[in-house]
């Protein structure tokens, strides 16, 4: 996948996470507005998407429900990046007690499958987003450590590093300096991967029923309970899955230029 | 390898297996909210001291964390997996029929990526930029940006309520294990085509491919028969996160399809607080992952006894 290809999705990619942004905060009506006497209606000018089986207002839920997915990006991609790459600069250049056993948590929270591990924490922190964000920064840091550290290494043998060592400055001076800049595109493509895994994981927590708050619209909730009007009114089901596959493979795009 | 080197290796993965187990096993215990409090609520009866000395005991609570442990793991060998708190029914017969099903959508789930993803490799290898090339890179993005249960959703509504192929809930099993097994599939059918096609892709590169062409070997034959090797090499060596994948694949399959799995019980178990469950999933998940991952080492070792024989992150 060449640079060029992945750079077409961007003003897609900001589109829709501006819509999202939006959303979050303004919906054409109140998403938990119940009206029984209007309940599972077809799209109209009122209701773009219709209602729902009480009668709330399906496209204000979408809008609404972009809510959780936002945070979590957030979440994930500050956390990840922080922890990575201090974790990162641990392997490279921390003394051997140091870099050892973190080298070794790294290798071993690859292994973590995130849906088990966000599944496992749900038990100790309750259902919600705190577990869902837990599990995604437990198994979403190393890859950017053992990246970053990898690069150190490669960089540790480079003349100007030595340079700007002789010359004087510290070790995080010259981190910061020398290495960041090259850190990253790759700390670039690991992040778009990431964002779009926070969104299928918060939607698939919500979709075993393990989000925090039921009353709360999240697209994983939302099919979740819509579920059982898959076949007899599949408008209710498809629009939060298209909302959830649209924002991940989107994001995935955009940043992912692997 | 010698036998020396194997068993070395069987007895890292029995470490790593007793660790995650004995890191879970105190977790779990550290969670607020006690599990008899907790039964005594669901059941509506006021928790007095006597009953709950006698559940504490019934369920062998009033031990020390580490007796729990070492009676926990005794029964677990021997397949006693202790009595659900919440239904008071043994968790060896509770699961065994929940586990076959989880089994038979997780092993099915791979064996078909495997083929599907090898076959697809392979065609890719063959030609570069074809169709198969095209369709396995498409559908390695596709395992990475799109939602399992969306996929799942769409297909069942396809399939079973449009289309009308299919009885998914009410079917026989070998309708039930369709969609489901072909769900958790289709997430790494890409994964394994795009490792494949390396392995395959090194070997038309090498030198000895044009003594096999010279030959009179057709490009296929030759490919298929000279690189197999490298292709399983290079799909073993990273087939790791798939392992895992299997794992969520399953659960989120059980619950769009409607099995009664493993992971219907596990949901349940994460707000009821059943420890025996809990407890009893992750040490068959980490069994799963753990000697999966040193299977994995032992078939590249046997491919190719230049690498060596424990998985590249236990080194």
């Amino acid at each position: 996948m060449t640079s060029e290809r992945s750079h077409n999705y961007l003003p897609v990619a900001l589109l829709f996470v501006g819509t999202m942004l939006l959303g979050a905060y303004w919906q054409p009506h109140n998403p938990h507005a119940v009206d029984l006497n209007n309940v599972l209606s077809t799209p109209s000018l009122e209701h773009w998407l219709g209602t729902d089986h009480l009668g709330r207002d399906v496209a204000s839920r979408i809008l609404a429900g972009a809510r959780p997915s936002l945070s979590a990006i957030a979440i994930v991609i500050a956390s990840s990046i922080g922890l990575g790459l201090a974790a990162g600069v641990a392997i490279g250049f921390g003394p051997p007690a140091l870099s050892r056993p973190v080298r070794w948590l790294a290798q071993t929270a690859l292994a973590l499958p995130t849906l088990i591990t966000a599944l496992l924490l749900a038990t100790l922190f309750g259902a919600g987003l705190l577990a869902i964000s837990a599990a995604l920064v437990a198994s979403t840091w190393a890859p950017y450590a053992l990246s970053m550290s990898a690069l150190l290494e490669r960089l540790r043998g480079e003349p100007y590093w030595l340079a700007s060592l002789a010359l004087g400055s510290s070790v995080t001076g010259a981190v910061y300096r020398h290495m960041l800049p090259n850190a990253w595109p790759a700390i670039g493509a690991l992040a778009g991967a990431d964002a779009g895994r926070a969104i299928i994981l918060v939607a698939s927590m919500g979709f075993l029923g393990l989000s925090a708050d039921t009353g709360r619209p999240e697209w994983g909730a939302m099919v979740h309970e819509y579920r059982i009007f898959l076949f007899s009114e599949p408008r209710l089901v498809l629009a939060p899955v298209l909302a959830t596959a649209m924002a991940a493979f989107v994001l995935n795009r955009t940043l992912d230029r692997s | 390898m010698s036998w020396l080197a194997a068993m070395r290796m069987a007895f890292m993965a029995l470490v790593s297996w007793l660790a995650a187990v004995a890191v879970s096993f105190v977790l779990i215990r550290l969670i607020p909210g006690d599990p008899v409090d907790i039964f005594a609520n669901r059941m509506n009866v006021h928790a007095g001291d006597e009953l709950v000395a006698a559940y504490r005991q019934a369920w062998g609570l009033d031990h020390s964390l580490i007796e729990q442990f070492f009676i926990w793991l005794k029964g677990f060998v021997t397949l006693d997996w202790g009595v659900s708190f919440v239904t008071g029914g043994s968790v060896s017969n509770e699961l065994a029929p929940r586990l076959a099903w989880s089994a038979a959508i997780g092993f099915g789930g791979m064996i078909a990526a495997i083929c599907f993803g090898t076959f697809l490799g392979f065609r890719a290898a063959l030609h570069p930029g074809g169709m198969a090339d095209s369709l396995s890179r498409s559908m390695a993005v596709a395992g990475q940006a799109l939602p399992a249960f969306a996929v799942g959703l769409l297909a069942l509504w396809l399939f079973a309520a449009e289309l009308r192929w299919l009885l998914p809930f009410s079917g026989s099993t070998v309708e039930r294990l369709v969609l489901p097994v072909a769900l958790v599939a289709f997430f790494s059918i890409g994964s394994v085509s795009r490792l494949v096609r390396t392995g395959f892709a090194e070997t038309a590169a090498a030198p000895f491919m044009r003594t096999a062409l010279a030959k009179g070997l057709s490009r296929k034959t030759a490919l298929w028969r000279h690189g197999g090797r490298q292709a399983a090499i290079v799909l073993v060596a990273g087939i790791a996160p798939d392992l895992a994948w299997i794992v969520g694949g399953t659960a989120i399959a059980e619950i769009v399809f409607g099995i009664p799995g493993l992971s219907e019980r596990v949901v349940d178990a994460v707000s009821s607080r059943d420890y025996p469950v809990l407890q009893s999933y992750i040490a068959l998940v980490a069994l799963w992952i753990i000697f999966g991952l040193h299977l994995c080492a032992l078939l590249r070792h046997t491919l190719d006894p230049r690498i060596g024989s424990l998985p590249s992150r236990v080194q």
